[in-house]
């Protein structure tokens, strides 16, 4: 069998940052190839430079240095308004913290990708409605996030991230903020878009968490520690 | 730059935002209220004093050309004016007759404080000796009766047409027709009752009365006195062909000499135009001063409010800016909601406006009883509206400006971890 595409290409890539006189290297010389239909779990501990590798394939930030190609693209050098254009096309976000509107309705936030994508209004909410009854959420796409429960509001986080048919989901710590059952139900989710060819990336410091993908890639100190299958799916 | 969806997203964000915060915004608005209540007060005086100076200039007539011996408008060296010779009754009456161009030329002239005694009453005004061609002029138009005849003109008859206010005075119930008036302690039949022509300073309009030339000889005399030429152009693109040829005439009568500065003046309406349109200009100084001041004070408070709410909301820029929402995009968001607090503003102002010009009218018609001020329009035009409007949306943009820009600058990833 013919290997997928690659989607996410990064070579060398560093992320300096300056905090008043001393310099944090928060990633050195990371490498790493992601591709379509992968399902790869980011891991390490807090400091360990996943937040701003996420960051960085998130294209919500550049590299100080190397190159990350993104599905042929290369990112490393665009303008703000050239990687907005990508997140909105390429990328799902899902949030550890759900990060809805909190005074638009369900329909309105996982509209909202598509609003800056230019779709038209009766198209759009079409699609909306659908990326909804996907996730389970047909009867309360009218209900504003503070009628919905935590595991709801993740459900609209993720139907935002579906909306616009990305190239990956990206999700940080999604089961952060919810209890383990409505967690186990989030991971089944993310498990079945998986399945239906979606490429998934999960960023987490659990291992039950992490155990659901079929890739570990585990960070430390701002380095690649290792990159491994994982066969022990539960 | 950014998509229609984009924009009407704005406008939706702007209003739900104005709405989460209607007391703030409405507060915030303050200084854009002053400023449109200035911008519309303004306005609406100077079109009231427009219609106010339409209706006094059309007393006299657009097209009427006094020629005298003194300068209406002033600012001339009055020296210089008092050493021009009288102008005569011969000279005024063959201008008169000599000029061609105009539709109505007459010898006129004038004594300032004559008596005027009816019974135990006594008034003093102007006593005004012409022919009876200038009853066609708008400021002798007769209400009641008529003007004298040219058979009246040649007999020198004792017969007067009054102004309103003396009519008024002497006929409280009216019936003046064919009573007796004393003028300098001659009697005159009243034949005619001149139209309500005063009006702001044109007063003393109402305070004259018209007897023939004749009659003005053999009573007053003629010493000691300057004949004016009163000449009705016709229409008001005749002027500049009459007022010429009505400047060679007298020169040539008056045996002025060439390159010598004329010896008498032509008057118009045009020669009060200057002063009203330095009233105006006054208060359109005055007004643009405060209006720009309370914009200046209604734009500080505008960006102020939105600096704070760029900082409120900087995560949900981060949310929008994750999903796709370029700078442009935020910057829109943020503009359209800064002029729409200002829209709010004049919104707010057009109620307390009408309000203020409907009693500024009542109390200077009703209360004051400020009769010029009948000329002008209890209502704001329009067109103010739409002007006040359109500035204070501009205001607000400006004022959005900055907090706009900052806010499309955000880095998504730290407005993110903004909590």
């Amino acid at each position: 069998m013919a290997e997928a595409r690659i989607i996410i290409d990064i070579a060398h890539i560093s992320k300096v940052y300056t905090m008043g006189e001393e310099q944090v290297h928060a990633l050195r010389d990371v490498s790493l190839q992601i591709r379509a239909g992968e399902y790869v779990a980011l891991m390490g501990p807090s400091g360990s430079g996943k937040s701003t590798l996420m960051n960085m394939l998130g294209c919500l930030d550049t590299p100080s240095s190397g190159h990350y190609s993104f599905d042929g693209e290369d990112v490393s050098t665009m303008d703000d308004d050239d990687l907005a254009a990508i997140r909105n096309r390429d990328i799902g976000f899902v949030f550890q913290t759900f990060n809805l509107l909190p005074r638009a309705s369900a329909l309105r936030n996982v509209e909202l990708p598509l609003v800056y994508a230019g779709v038209g209004a009766s198209e759009r909410e079409r699609r909306a409605e659908e990326a909804l009854e996907n996730v389970g959420l047909g009867e309360r796409m009218h209900h504003r996030p503070n009628e919905l429960s935590g595991g709801q509001r993740q459900r609209v986080a993720i139907a935002r991230a579906l909306v616009t048919n990305p190239s990956i989901i990206l999700a940080d710590e999604p089961t952060g903020n919810l209890d383990s059952r409505t967690g186990q139900e989030i991971m089944t989710l993310f498990g079945n878009l998986w399945r239906s060819g979606h490429t998934v990336i999960l960023v987490t410091h659990e291992e039950d968490i992490a155990r659901h993908a079929r890739r570990i890639v585990r960070l430390r100190d701002g380095l690649v520690e290792s990159d491994t299958p994982n066969t022990q799916t539960p | 730059m950014i998509s229609a969806g984009e924009l009407s997203e704005s406008i939706r964000i702007a209003v739900s935002s104005l709405r989460s915060n209607l007391l703030r915004a409405v507060l915030t608005t303050g200084g854009v209220v002053v400023g449109v209540v200035l911008v519309v007060l303004m306005g609406w005086t100077i079109n009231g004093l427009d219609a106010i100076w339409e209706k006094t200039i059309s007393i006299i007539g657009k097209d009427m050309i006094y020629v005298d011996k003194w300068d209406w408008a002033g600012g001339r060296n009055w020296r210089k004016l008092e050493t021009r010779k009288d102008i005569t009754m011969d000279q005024a009456t063959l201008l008169s007759s000599s000029l061609e161009s105009a539709e109505i030329a007459v010898p006129l002239v004038r004594q300032w404080g004559a008596s005027f005694v009816r019974e135990n009453l006594s008034i003093r005004g102007a006593v005004m000796g012409t022919v009876s061609a200038y009853g066609a002029t708008p400021a002798a138009t007769t209400e009641e009766g008529r003007f004298f005849t040219p058979i009246e003109d040649a007999e020198g008859s004792n017969v007067v047409v009054v102004g309103y206010a003396i009519a008024r005075t002497f006929f409280p119930s009216g019936g003046a027709l064919g009573q007796t008036i004393k003028i300098n302690g001659r009697p005159f039949r009243v034949i005619g009752v001149v139209e309500k022509r005063g009006f702001l300073f044109m007063d003393f309009i109402d305070q004259q009365v018209f007897i023939p030339l004749e009659a003005f000889r053999s009573s007053l005399g003629l010493t000691n006195v300057s004949f004016s030429v009163a000449i009705k152009a016709g229409n008001e693109r005749m002027l500049d062909v009459v007022r010429d040829e009505a400047i060679g005439l007298m020169r040539n009568i008056r045996t002025v000499q060439p390159g010598a500065d004329d010896d008498f003046s032509i008057n118009e309406m045009k020669a009060f135009d200057a002063q009203a349109a330095n009233i105006r200009t006054g208060i359109w100084i005055v007004g643009m001063g405060l209006t720009i001041l309370a914009f200046l004070v209604g734009s500080i408070g505008i960006m102020n409010i939105m600096f704070v709410s760029v900082t409120e909301r900087t995560k949900e820029i981060g949310i929008r800016k994750a999903i796709g929402a370029k700078r442009a995009t935020i910057l829109v968001q943020f503009l359209v909601e800064s002029a729409l607090l200002c829209l709010v503003g004049a919104i707010i102002a057009f109620p307390f406006s009408q309000a203020i010009v409907a009693s500024a009218r009542w109390l200077a018609v009703d209360v004051f009883d400020f009769e010029a001020a009948t000329a002008v329009s209890p209502f704001i035009p329009i067109d103010l509206l739409i002007v006040a409007i359109v500035v204070s949306v501009i205001v607000g943009l400006l004022a959005g400006l900055a907090p706009a820009w900052r806010a499309s600058r955000l880095n998504p990833v730290e407005a993110l971890r903004f909590e």
